[in-house]
């Protein structure tokens, strides 16, 4: 390949702002299902940098995302811009000393389908790999074509979304606020590039406020009320108390989501740091609770509907006092998917706060356990700890 | 999802679901009970029996199709409530207001 190649892909590569993204279920869904319609141990959505391979999607290759271009099969596939079946690496020049061929990996067969940028520039590799030695047919290399075009649309609708999502991110807190005596951390998974679910924090005078919301359904649409919800609750807590704030944002949003057959289930809490009384409203979110320090779990209990109901009730606040060492912790019905019955999910809730040192790593097991279940909809999860007296 | 639609009286529709009711289905049911709604149709009963998953989007147009057919003066009731639907409405509470029958019959029952 001319350098001329090297700098339309780099730049290709660029303005898809793709490299060292997190992983998105997007691209792992149909790197699983390339792995399993070929019956192979490994499969992958690379792309080809200057100086590596860095994988967006990969099956089989443990939670390694990239490694030197020198040792790259699909570099190959991406500087020619074709399909290529390598079937004895070991006996391949351009191969056999790779470290995954005459290594303990011991790769034996290859196969790769480039992938294009929208500009149609070849930027990496849709492949499936195996240790043992086999055959693949041209009839097979259309399906793996076809399903590296479902990777490409991908690639090109993510440049769009990929900067809503990024707009999304921003609006979420990007700091911890400073609660004297208290430890707070929050974590929103969206479970494709944007989400219906978002959590928001912010002081309220000397009082610490924090609202998370799950707006019924997923994607752009959700995405677009929920950023809704979030700028009526801010402007409406600024000089009002919680119970009147939820109720005048309700009210402002319910005939949008009246328009858009929609709803939101919604848990807001403000908590004074120094009473430690926290005052709280819980529209149908669900899953919400104070783990003591010696890990008995007090679930909230509330009947409160969620916003866009189809009956208007106000709505109520309710009082609780955190005792020294006491966790509150609230999750996003996204995590109930994960579980089989809501007992679970909140014993599973309970468990992990009394077992967590810091919130920090309750959020992080939380965020770990929805990537490795797969979750389907947006996992949200906010934990305020008093410390201990 | 497959969706059967009868009338077993003047005002009425059962709409038996078979299936999934997610992100991908929901419109189709939404679209069913605006047809039922726009026949004239307001008393709308959902059977559910063969849904093996709802999702948030599958409740989203119950909730739809509820405020739908009451304010034509109807209402909408589902039947055949799964383990799985019934959490989804009762961690909203939203079971407070969509009201679940034990079969077609009881759901038709005082229309």
């Amino acid at each position: 390949m001319t350098d001329a190649g090297e700098v339309r892909r780099h730049e290709a590569l660029a303005s898809l702002a793709i490299l060292d993204t997190p992983r998105e279920e997007r691209f792992e869904r149909l790197v699983r299902l390339t792995q399993k319609m070929f019956d192979v141990p490994m499969a992958m959505v690379s792309l080809i940098d200057d100086d590596r391979q860095w994988n967006k999607a990969v099956v089989g290759l443990g939670d390694d995302v990239e490694f030197p271009r020198s040792e790259s099969m699909c570099a190959h596939v991406a500087q020619d811009d074709a399909v290529m079946v390598v079937t004895d690496p070991e006996n391949d020049a351009r191969f056999r000393d790779f470290a995954s061929v005459k290594g303990e990996l011991g790769v034996r067969f290859y196969a790769g389908q480039p992938l294009h940028a929208p500009g149609g520039v070849a930027v990496g590799s849709l492949c499936i790999v195996d240790t043992e030695h086999r055959m693949i047919s041209e009839r097979q290399l259309d399906v793996l074509r076809e399903l590296a075009d479902f990777v490409e649309t991908e690639l090109a609708r993510g440049d769009e979304l990929d900067r809503a999502g990024e707009l999304q991110r921003n609006l979420l807190p990007r700091t911890v606020p400073h609660l004297p005596g208290y430890d707070v951390a929050g974590i929103c998974l969206p479970a494709s590039a944007v989400g219906g679910d978002f959590f928001d924090w912010h002081s309220v005078g000397d009082d610490f406020q924090v609202v998370l919301a799950d707006v019924m359904g997923k994607g752009v649409p959700a995405a677009l009320i929920g950023a809704g919800v979030r700028s009526l609750m801010r402007g409406a807590s600024r000089f009002n108390d919680l119970e009147t704030a939820v109720n005048r944002a309700a009210y402002a949003i319910e005939s949008d989501l009246t328009e858009t057959s929609t709803f939101v289930t919604l848990f807001a809490a403000r908590l004074d740091p120094v009473t430690h009384v926290m005052t709280y409203v819980d529209a149908g979110h669900g899953i919400a609770g104070i783990v003591t320090a010696s890990g008995e779990a007090r679930q909230f209990e509330s009947d409160g509907l969620p916003l866009g109901a189809p009956a208007w009730e106000p709505w109520r606040a309710d009082h609780v006092v955190l005792e020294p060492g006491d966790t509150f912790i609230a999750l996003s019905d996204g995590m109930l998917d994960l579980f089989d019955t809501i007992e679970e999910a909140r014993e599973a809730a309970r468990a992990t706060v009394a077992a967590c040192s810091t919130v920090q790593e309750i959020v992080d097991i939380v965020a770990e356990y929805s990537r490795i279940h797969h979750a389907t909809d947006d996992v949200t999860c906010v934990v305020i700890r008093r410390d201990q007296a | 999802m497959q969706i059967d639609v009868t009338e077993p009286r003047t005002g009425a529709s059962v709409l038996t679901l078979e299936g999934r009711l997610n992100m991908v289905s929901a419109p189709q049911l939404k679209t069913a009970i605006t047809e039922a709604v726009e026949a004239g149709r307001t008393h709308v009963v959902v059977d559910l029996a063969d849904v093996g998953f709802m999702d948030s989007s599958g409740l989203g147009v119950l909730i739809a199709g509820l405020k739908r057919t009451r304010q034509d003066g109807g209402d909408l009731r589902i039947t055949g409530v799964t383990q799985q639907v019934a959490t989804v409405l009762q961690l909203t509470n939203l079971d407070r207001v969509l009201h679940s029958y034990s079969d077609v019959g009881e759901a038709l029952d005082g229309w």
